[in-house]
């Protein structure tokens, strides 16, 4: 048994490991004649242990492209282009980082019309072409609510079904399929009281298969886009954009939970 | 302009545990990763002014000092700074049903820490930055981290205790 006293700074020490070897079997026969202190320690341990386990798994995530610094430019700031830093990586820079492991050319060169931004695209144009479509702005209603989940789900190929919006105040009109370069898309239109249409747009995606929300706007249509586990969305309207924003967080949640 | 290579051989395997110190600090995924694009921007722009200091605590630092100024800023735009509105999903992706709860529990406990003990917890226990690392990115003395450190553990041990203590041992809970 040591003579030198035990402190409470080596008992933290202790907990995370980092007494020198001879000191830490010292502390740990002062601990087995100190149970109250032994039961402390332990529960030290027990915390740090559980907060590991409930944030370590954000280290599997996939780093998203907003934050990879090998992709051109990193750090572009939203408000400048409302948009994510674009892959315009040059052949030269495809050079000088080939070696830097695990990517291939097809991930990081991918042109704008893939991945949430292609997506966005898609989106934009389905919501311009149907939501203003007095005649026929749906192919099926919403009171054909299931069968329309049941067609977008299998062609997609993963169950989707309408979200409930009614937190927005946004009703389902219906929905219908549509093309894109990748595949068919699920598009859902909402309308508000006020009249204002939003639409929903699902597809899976190749490419970021899972991305943050992002702004998106162009020709006077607004929205955000994201991806979850392979699943791609886009909420767009001509609505102010903190109203499509809080919409989109609805959208994922529930995507989220399902 | 692009990224020196240099530069992204050392920061760039760092992202993961930045992202995992910005998401506990501010809760919100969405959040944190902007956060840390504020960070490597900050990063990436002075370099040059980083002057030998390691690289870890040095990125560490810079993304502790901006979270801080996040936080003041939710405070003053009135958001609670206890985000128990902030669903779980946009959280860590949860291993399984059972350690979601305790997860969730520790989680929810450390929020209510004075900012000041939350950090040290993290950036010892998860970030494991040593002692004098931390005392670097808190600007504060090593003293000061031992004791803030002591304090914290003592503080997250009675309060879990007093919510029932089982959330923090996970493994000899059973849901049935």
């Amino acid at each position: 048994m040591s003579k030198t006293p035990v402190t409470e700074a080596e008992l933290q020490a202790h907990v995370d490991g980092r007494l020198p070897p001879e000191r830490s079997a010292e502390v740990e026969a002062w601990l087995a004649d100190h149970p109250d202190e032994a039961r402390r320690l332990s529960s030290y341990r027990s915390q740090r242990d559980a907060l590991r386990a409930a944030l370590d798994p954000v280290l599997d995530e996939p780093v998203p492209l907003a934050l990879d610094l090998r992709i051109g430019e990193p750090a572009r700031r939203r408000w400048t282009g409302g948009g994510r830093p674009l892959v315009a990586a040059s052949a030269a820079g495809l050079l000088l980082l080939g070696g830097a492991g695990g990517w291939t050319l097809r991930d990081w060169s991918a042109p704008p019309s893939v991945g949430t931004a292609g997506l966005a695209r898609e989106a934009i144009s389905s919501f311009a072409v149907y939501a203003s479509d007095s005649t026929r702005p749906v192919e099926l209603a919403a009171d054909h609510q299931r069968a329309l989940d049941g067609w977008f789900s299998e062609r997609l190929s993963r169950p989707v079904s309408a979200p409930n919006l009614e937190a927005a105040g946004l009703h389902l009109i219906g929905g219908r399929l549509v093309a894109s370069e990748h595949g068919p898309a699920g598009l859902y239109l909402y309308r508000n009281a006020a009249g204002e249409s939003v639409a929903l747009y699902v597809r899976p995606m190749d490419v970021e298969k899972t991305d943050r929300m992002t702004s998106r706007g162009e020709k006077g249509v607004r929205g955000w886009t994201w991806a979850d586990d392979g699943l791609g969305f886009g909420v767009f309207g001509s609505a102010p954009d903190g109203y499509l924003h809080d919409t989109a967080n609805l959208v994922r949640a529930q995507f989220r939970k399902a | 302009m692009r990224t020196p290579a240099d530069i992204i051989g050392v920061v760039q395997p760092l992202i993961p545990a930045l992202r995992r110190y910005a998401r506990a600090l501010l809760r919100d995924r969405d959040d944190a990763d902007d956060l840390v694009q504020d960070v490597l921007e900050r990063a990436v722009a002075r370099w040059h002014l980083r002057q030998g200091a390691s690289p870890r605590p040095w990125l560490f630092a810079i993304l502790h000092n901006l979270a801080i100024d996040r936080l003041r800023q939710r405070g003053r735009r009135g958001i609670p700074l206890q985000l128990d509105a902030v669903p779980e999903e946009r959280l860590a992706a949860p291993a399984s049903q059972e350690a979601s709860v305790d997860q969730a529990d520790i989680l929810t406990l450390i929020s209510r820490l004075p900012e000041e003990h939350r950090s040290v917890l993290l950036l010892i226990g998860v970030e494991e930055l040593s002692y004098a690392e931390a005392a670097t990115v808190l600007g504060v003395a090593q003293g000061t981290i031992m004791s803030r450190l002591s304090r914290a553990r003592e503080r997250l041990r009675r309060m879990a205790e007093e919510t029932g203590g089982a959330s923090l041992r996970p493994s000899l809970r059973i849901v049935s």
